[in-house]
């Protein structure tokens, strides 16, 4: 199964990585740093589930989510992001998000995640 | 590789984690003032006190008159936070938070800045030292209205020798309120902050 991690920190990444691994220790994980190179690596990979950030430099999450839903309707995003505001959320929601999840995401939040996605 | 033993990945890391408390904070302050705010990728830069005061003539334009509000923070980490709002968005979050029309008193005008200051100093520094397993302590916070730049007086530039900036801008468009967050924490400290993030990086990478 392919999954996509995108955060522009390398930090915010590895350690979502580390906790997706926990419970999908097959998955075959791609990362990108920005929302560009997100949607450019959705379009070739078609992952299953994407995570993806808000705040990032060159495009944002909000604009790649735009983007990948547009490419896919049926894509699974969990936004992950900092930004707690239930503005931010009901935005990334209506722009056909799953799910909006704060940072940082530990163990059991990971759990429950993957919990309401289909696979 | 930069000054001071921090690598990219300690850069990084700090990046992040403000991220995350600025966003924390972002969200206290949108509660109160009941409405929806951005937040800016944080910056972070070591630095010498010259390299401060251009970051900061760079980063604050002259022309303006600025609420200056600046609180201490201490622990095993610690340092000042400075937040700077200018006049217009002062009167604004003033107007914004006590309800009125006309210009709010310069006195309400502290007391909602300095209000605005706890709540974000106390939401990004609490949250960034609980990420980084520390616990951390605040002062009274004071305001001071000022014209141009000179945020940072003369007398206290001596006493930093390499300083850490880590800044970052939220701003509240529909109501025209935004303001600039510096913490500054310097020499020492700067090395436990890195043992800290050391810590952090280990975790994650065991
Ligand atoms: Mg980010």
């Amino acid at each position: 199964m392919k999954i996509l991690v995108v955060d522009d920190s390398k930090l915010a990444r590895l350690s979502l990585i580390k906790t997706l691994k926990e419970h999908e220790p097959s998955a075959e994980i791609f990362e990108a740093e920005n929302g560009l190179i997100a949607v450019e690596l959705f379009k070739n990979e078609n992952p299953r589930v994407v995570f993806l950030d808000l705040t990032m430099p060159v495009m944002d999450g909000y604009e790649a989510l735009k983007l990948i839903m547009s490419i896919d309707p049926k894509a699974q995003v969990v936004v992950v992001s900092a930004d707690i505001q239930t503005q931010a959320q009901a935005q990334v929601l209506a722009l056909g998000a799953k799910m909006m999840v704060p940072k940082p995401i530990n163990s059991d939040k990971m759990s429950d995640i993957l919990n309401r996605l289909v696979f | 590789m930069v000054e001071s033993g921090f690598s990219e990945d300690h850069l990084d890391v700090l990046k992040e984690l403000m991220n995350i408390a600025v966003g924390n904070a972002t969200a206290s302050i949108a509660d109160l003032l009941q409405t929806f705010g951005t937040m800016h990728i944080p910056q972070i830069m070591i630095s010498d006190m010259v390299g401060l005061d251009a970051y900061i003539k760079n980063a604050i334009p002259e022309e303006k008159q600025y609420y200056i509000t600046k609180q201490l923070f201490g622990g095993i980490f610690s340092g000042e936070f400075l937040f700077v709002i200018c006049e217009n968005s002062a009167i604004n979050l003033g107007r914004h938070l006590y309800d009125v029309n006309q210009n709010p008193t310069d006195e309400d005008i502290h007391d909602a800045v300095i209000e605005l200051t706890n709540i974000l100093s106390a939401t990004i520094i609490s949250r960034l030292t609980e990420e980084l397993n520390t616990k951390v302590q605040f002062f009274v916070p004071s305001t001071e209205r000022i014209v141009g730049n000179s945020i940072i007086g003369q007398d206290e530039l001596l006493n930093y020798h390499k300083i850490i900036i880590i800044s970052t801008e939220m701003v509240f468009e529909d109501q025209q309120i935004g303001g600039k967050i510096f913490i500054l924490t310097k020499d020492e400290m700067i090395k436990k902050l890195k043992a800290l993030i050391d810590q952090k990086l280990e975790e994650l990478y065991a």
